[in-house]
């Protein structure tokens, strides 16, 4: 639209009570409190005092609001990472995510993302202060993140429709990429995550849950949204792998990337069963159509 | 598009009555949405939306409009808007009398404004433009606050009127509302309903609100709605009924039909 635009005295009202309103909670006393005395300046000079409570007081409502949105906003986001961590470190890792990337959507659901990421480095930064940031966990926070990351995206995914080959797309297939379902994701885990997600629900309370023992082998998931929910499908290693390789390859060369990493003694059986895994994975609906390089 | 019937009672949607509403379907004048819920192209929430508009009129309620944010509206959000006031074919749509974001950061929070003849022009062009965009009655919602701005030289209730009366647009009337700030700011509600044009009210909003241990209202919807505001209600309902009214419950939210014996008291104080 092209109004009148606003006064600029108007901005920099905003900009004074914005900065009051992200100041970050204190945590030195094991609660979360505000800090009135670190308040803008400028924003505190804008606000009456009233009989009841001084400006600084009225303030920190808004103040406290904004972080405690925030917060419940990124636990519901990142529900296992939250429930590894325990409620009082999420947060922490929480603030300084907000306070380096604070939202910019009018989409609340957007604030938490990247979070994942923003682990990661905020992991390896943190001090050895006690079994929970020893090295395995250093490991598996991450992974928890990126589960919760995966399960977001995939509710977040419109709506899709699932590729069906028909008689022509068949023939030609092996020339063809597959293009993945936003609405399904591969996760690989080293720790038994996924287990432990299955169990949130049944453990109260904001304390950390204990970290299971690390899984002798790796375990590979397919992630599809349903009707009722978010259905699990375990994968074998060598399945995981074609539909890893099928995400950026074409069909053909996907095939050829695979048995070149398949052992002498796999091969013979590798065609009937990656038929088998590929039809299983059209069927679970994990591909949304199909595109070709060149033109057939 | 189909105007609710004035006397019309209403719910707030939230994600917890999906389940209560699937399995009873219960008798309700109208369901407000909060518009960005379902702004997004995520299937889920358009799924339950598609269910609950097969059932119920559907109005919608935002809380990212901005019309009061020192930057112009976000035409992109306008766009994604008026699509979903198409899908649903809302009777009317709504939002706040404040700002929520300022230089590139969105507070997620209803923020307040000083009240000056400055902003009544500004607020009124972008609400009027906002309706235009909308082609259907959009409504301008009277905000609770926590602070006074020194800067202000009206009351809010002058305010809050001369926006919508300049605007042509509507009131969305929170009597919640209205309670928490005359309680924080120390002024009496019922001047403040006395300044009503009831004659431009979309629609009454009640809700519950929580008290600070150094007294102040915190307008917070998790609670039952408190008896002052029901008497403010009706007030309201004596001033300038019939409206439609709803109920907001955010948060603590208690079993459905709880929730719905809540609103029903609405009756009651109509009488």
């Amino acid at each position: 639209m092209s109004g009148k635009p606003a006064p600029a005295w108007l901005a920099e009202l905003q900009a004074h009570f914005g900065a009051a309103l992200r100041t970050p909670l204190d945590r030195s006393t094991g609660t979360l409190r505000a800090t009135p005395e670190q308040y803008d300046a400028e924003a505190l000079a804008e606000i009456v005092d009233s009989a009841r409570a001084p400006a600084a007081d009225r303030l920190a409502v808004y103040n406290r609001q904004y972080w405690f949105r925030m917060f419940g906003v990124l636990q519901t986001a990142y529900p296992l990472t939250v429930r590894l961590l325990g409620h009082w470190r999420f947060n922490d890792f929480a603030a300084r995510f907000l306070r380096a990337h604070p939202p910019r959507d009018w989409d609340l659901d957007r604030a938490p993302d990247g979070f994942e990421t923003f682990l990661v480095d905020a992991l390896a930064d943190e001090p050895s202060r006690d079994a929970l940031f020893d090295e395995s966990a250093r490991d598996a926070l991450p992974e928890a993140a990126q589960l919760d990351a995966a399960w977001r995206a995939i509710l977040r995914a419109p709506a899709t429709s699932s590729f069906a080959p028909s008689a022509d797309g068949a023939a030609r297939l092996l020339d063809a990429s597959l293009e993945p379902s936003p609405a399904t994701a591969i996760f690989v885990e080293r720790w038994p995550l996924m287990e432990l997600k299955r169990t949130l629900a049944s453990i109260a309370g904001e304390a950390p849950v204990p970290l299971p023992s690390r899984s002798t082998e790796s375990r590979a998931w397919l992630l599809v949204r349903e009707p009722a929910g978010i259905r699990q499908h375990a994968l074998e290693p060598r399945e995981c792998q074609l539909l890893q390789l099928l995400q950026v390859h074409t069909v053909r060369d996907a095939l050829g990337a695979l048995e070149a990493q398949c052992a002498e003694t796999e091969r013979a059986a590798l065609p009937a069963q990656t038929q088998h895994w590929l039809a299983q994975s059209v069927a679970r609906g994990c591909w949304s159509g199909l595109h070709f390089e060149r033109a057939p | 598009m189909t105007a609710l019937p004035r006397d019309a009672l209403g719910l707030g949607l939230r994600l917890p009555h999906y389940e209560y509403l699937v399995e009873h379907t219960p008798a309700l004048g109208y369901l407000e949405v909060i518009s960005e819920n379902f702004l997004g192209i995520a299937l889920p929430p358009q799924q339950r939306l598609d269910w609950v508009r097969a059932r119920y009129p559907v109005v919608l309620h935002g809380v990212g409009l901005n019309l009061l944010g020192h930057a112009p509206l976000d035409e992109r959000y306008l766009d994604a808007l008026c699509r979903l006031a198409d899908r649903v074919d809302a009777p009317f749509v709504t939002d706040h009398l404040c700002w929520t974001g300022a230089h590139g950061v969105s507070h997620h929070d209803l923020l307040p404004t000083p009240y000056v003849p400055e902003l009544i022009e500004l607020a009124a062009e972008r609400a009027q433009y906002v309706q235009r965009r909308l082609g259907r009655p959009f409504g301008i919602e009277n905000l609770s606050s926590y602070v006074e701005l020194r800067r202000s030289t009206m009351s809010e209730w002058d305010f809050y009127a001369a926006v919508v009366r300049e605007s042509g647009c509507w009131s969305l009337l929170d009597v919640n509302n209205v309670y928490v700030s005359s309680q924080n700011h120390g002024f009496d509600p019922r001047e403040y309903l006395r300044s009503v044009d009831f004659s431009r009210v979309l629609q009454v909003h009640l809700a519950g609100h929580t008290q600070e241990p150094d007294g102040t209202l915190v307008d917070t919807h998790d609670h039952a709605v408190a008896s002052a505001v029901w008497s403010l209600y009706a007030d309201a309902w004596r001033l300038g009924g019939p409206f439609p009214t709803m109920l907001e419950w955010d948060a603590r939210i208690p079993p459905m039909p709880e929730v719905l014996a809540e609103l029903d008291k609405a009756r009651e104080a109509r009488a």
